[in-house]
């Protein structure tokens, strides 16, 4: 049984679609990443997720569950921490986990959930009202974390918090897949995801743009780094551009570009260069998950695959 | 129990606000007001009760109003009904037990402002005020309160945002009571049907004007007050002037106008939930 299934969801506001024909598999037991940028339609994936709103066609299913049916079921299974949400502002923070608590009828101990996301004991009992979005952040991740769910659902978990928030995050989301649970949790900052994702799904304009492990993503991307090189004079660029693993080379008047599919690939590039010129000066940029992301998001996915077509039609790109 | 938990945080939450305590006290004190202000001139404290049914009648819903038209609007702009719903709690839990809050704050001012106000009179008029004739307008109060929370809760499930919550809400008190009791001259229930009986040629009799004039909440909060003065209708004009003691018809009696106050209830709950049961939360 997967944590999450979705079956040809769709979800239409008036004329524009939020999602549009999504088919997405988690599997049990897997920490997702569920990234596309601000509007990309993962909110309102989640929404329909959890019961908040209906799919205008299509279903999702969480924890074998039908949503739009058993959305108590569904909710009672799993922790959640939405995007946006507000508190009592004169309730303390104790005291909505306690209710959460009550209402989940779970037996943790509230007190150590507070510990465990670092929201301070005399935070934990002043009112909501005048919290911090970090504190916030911090309150939601424990009330996520009442009842030992089957399925985290992170909805921009980072947001707000600082870096040791964040690494605290991290830190817990490893501890709660080590447990067993499954990890579904949506960012538009990709730093975080890089770092402890099994698989990420990328959304834009409401559709799955690239679903896969971050490594494969990288090598089918063929971003596996650029390294320009600062020459004397710049060479023949033939025997670079044959280079297994480099994807373009470029060249301005003393500067070499070579972008590689694969990492292992610009080492041998250098010596190529190095074996035809002087080399002044070098530079490595990895690809971080970043660019990677930008060039789906900005519909420039397709660009890399023309570029792909006419790299191999070059004959320098022929061994 | 859950809708026990929503019941419970909201109602701390209520309780712990000074604007909540405001109203609360600012009622207290008006209603304490008119005891006060009224001992010098009637020796009996169920003749201001009779005044104070008039000032319930008129403004107390614009006390509810605050109280209850942001109950569910209000959880949706800040999206602390995204914590309550992320839980496994239901549309109806979470409905009802907005509700439940919200009545509770509003049951806490009337009877604040009836226990108030006895100790009052029994302090400074020259007749003790009696303890039935005080239950009884307090519970018929009670009623009136349950009619008016549920159509402002009701109006904040259905509206999708603050200011169409705050438009509804005055909107309905402009309806049931302004226009009702016919404080406009030229726009009220009676010019309506004058212009019925003028397009459709016919003639609204008395009688059915009188059941018209008790289908709002608050005509009939007024009618169902007639218990309070029981045996005393003799005593003063006015209370002769408002109530038909003898009267057989449907619409002077008092189970008929708590009736229509509870149907309002009813009817408010019914097309509320039903609506918020569908209404999108993201």
């Amino acid at each position: 049984m997967a944590a999450i299934r979705t079956d040809d969801l769709t979800r239409r506001f008036g004329d524009v679609v939020a999602v549009d024909g999504l088919d997405l598999t988690v599997e049990e037991g897997e920490v997702f990443g569920f990234l596309g940028p601000n509007g990309a339609g993962k909110s309102t994936t989640i929404n329909v997720l959890l019961g908040f709103i209906e799919p205008s066609s299509g279903g999702a299913e969480v924890l074998g569950a039908d949503v739009t049916t058993h959305s108590r079921a569904v909710r009672e299974r799993i922790g959640l921490l939405p995007e946006g949400y507000g508190l009592y502002e004169n309730l303390t923070g104790r005291e909505h986990l306690v209710s959460a608590i009550e209402t989940k009828a779970a037996d943790d101990d509230p007190d150590e959930l507070l510990d465990r996301v670092g929201l301070e004991p005399e935070d934990a009992r002043r009112a909501a009202g005048g919290y911090s979005k970090g504190m916030q952040q911090r309150l939601g991740l424990a009330i996520a974390l009442v009842g030992e769910p089957d399925l985290l659902v992170l909805d921009e978990p980072s947001s707000g918090l600082d870096p040791k928030g964040i690494k605290l995050l991290r830190d817990i989301v490893r501890e709660e897949a080590d447990r067993g649970a499954t990890v579904f949790f949506s960012s538009h900052i990709l730093d975080q995801v890089e770092k402890v994702c099994d698989r990420v799904g990328i959304m834009a304009q409401g559709e799955l743009v690239a679903l896969d492990t971050l490594d494969e993503l990288r090598a089918e991307m063929g971003v596996g780094g650029v390294v320009e090189a600062t020459v004397d004079t710049v060479p023949d660029l033939g025997p670079v551009r044959a280079v297994d693993g480099v994807r373009d080379v470029t060249a301005t008047e003393d500067v070499v570009t070579v972008t590689c599919g694969d990492p292992a690939a610009k080492m041998p590039a250098l010596r190529r260069i190095d074996a035809a010129a002087t080399v002044e000066d070098i530079g490595i940029e990895t690809t971080s998950l970043e660019s990677l992301f930008e060039e789906y998001t900005n519909g420039e996915h397709e660009a890399v695959a023309a570029q792909e077509d006419r790299v191999a039609a070059t004959p320098g790109g022929e061994d | 129990m859950r809708l026990a938990t929503i019941a419970r945080d909201d109602f701390t939450n209520a309780r712990r606000s000074s604007i909540v305590l405001a109203v609360i006290g600012v009622f207290t004190l008006l209603v304490a007001m008119v005891f006060a202000s009224e001992y010098g001139i009637y020796d009996e404290p169920y003749r201001t009760l009779f005044d104070v049914s008039a000032f319930v009648s008129f403004v107390f819903p614009l006390f509810l109003a605050p109280l209850a038209y942001l109950s569910i609007a209000g959880d949706r702009m800040d999206g602390t009904i995204k914590y309550v719903m992320g839980l496994p709690n239901s549309r109806a839990e979470y409905f009802f037990g907005k509700f439940a809050s919200r009545l509770s704050v509003a049951t806490a001012a009337v009877v604040l402002g009836m226990v108030v106000s006895f100790v009052i009179a029994l302090a400074t008029y020259v007749q003790a005020p009696s303890v039935e004739r005080f239950a009884v307008f307090t519970g018929v109060s009670l009623v009136y309160t349950v009619s008016f929370v549920s159509i402002f809760v009701a109006i904040s499930a259905a509206a999708s945002s603050r200011s169409r919550a705050m438009f509804g809400a005055l909107g309905a008190y402009f309806v049931f009571v302004v226009f009702w009791f016919g404080f406009f001259p030229v726009i009220n229930l009676g010019t309506i049907l004058d212009t019925v009986e003028s397009l459709l040629g016919v003639t609204v009799s008395e009688n059915t004007r009188s059941y018209v004039q008790l289908l709002s909440p608050a005509t009939a909060y007024l009618q169902s007050t007639e218990p309070v003065y029981s045996g005393v209708f003799d005593q003063y004009q006015s209370f002769q002037l408002n109530f038909q003691p003898e009267s057989d018809k449907l619409h002077d009696q008092t189970w008929f106008a708590v009736l229509v106050m509870l149907a309002w209830s009813a009817v408010s709950l019914a097309v509320g939930y039903l609506s918020f049961r569908r209404s999108e939360l993201g």
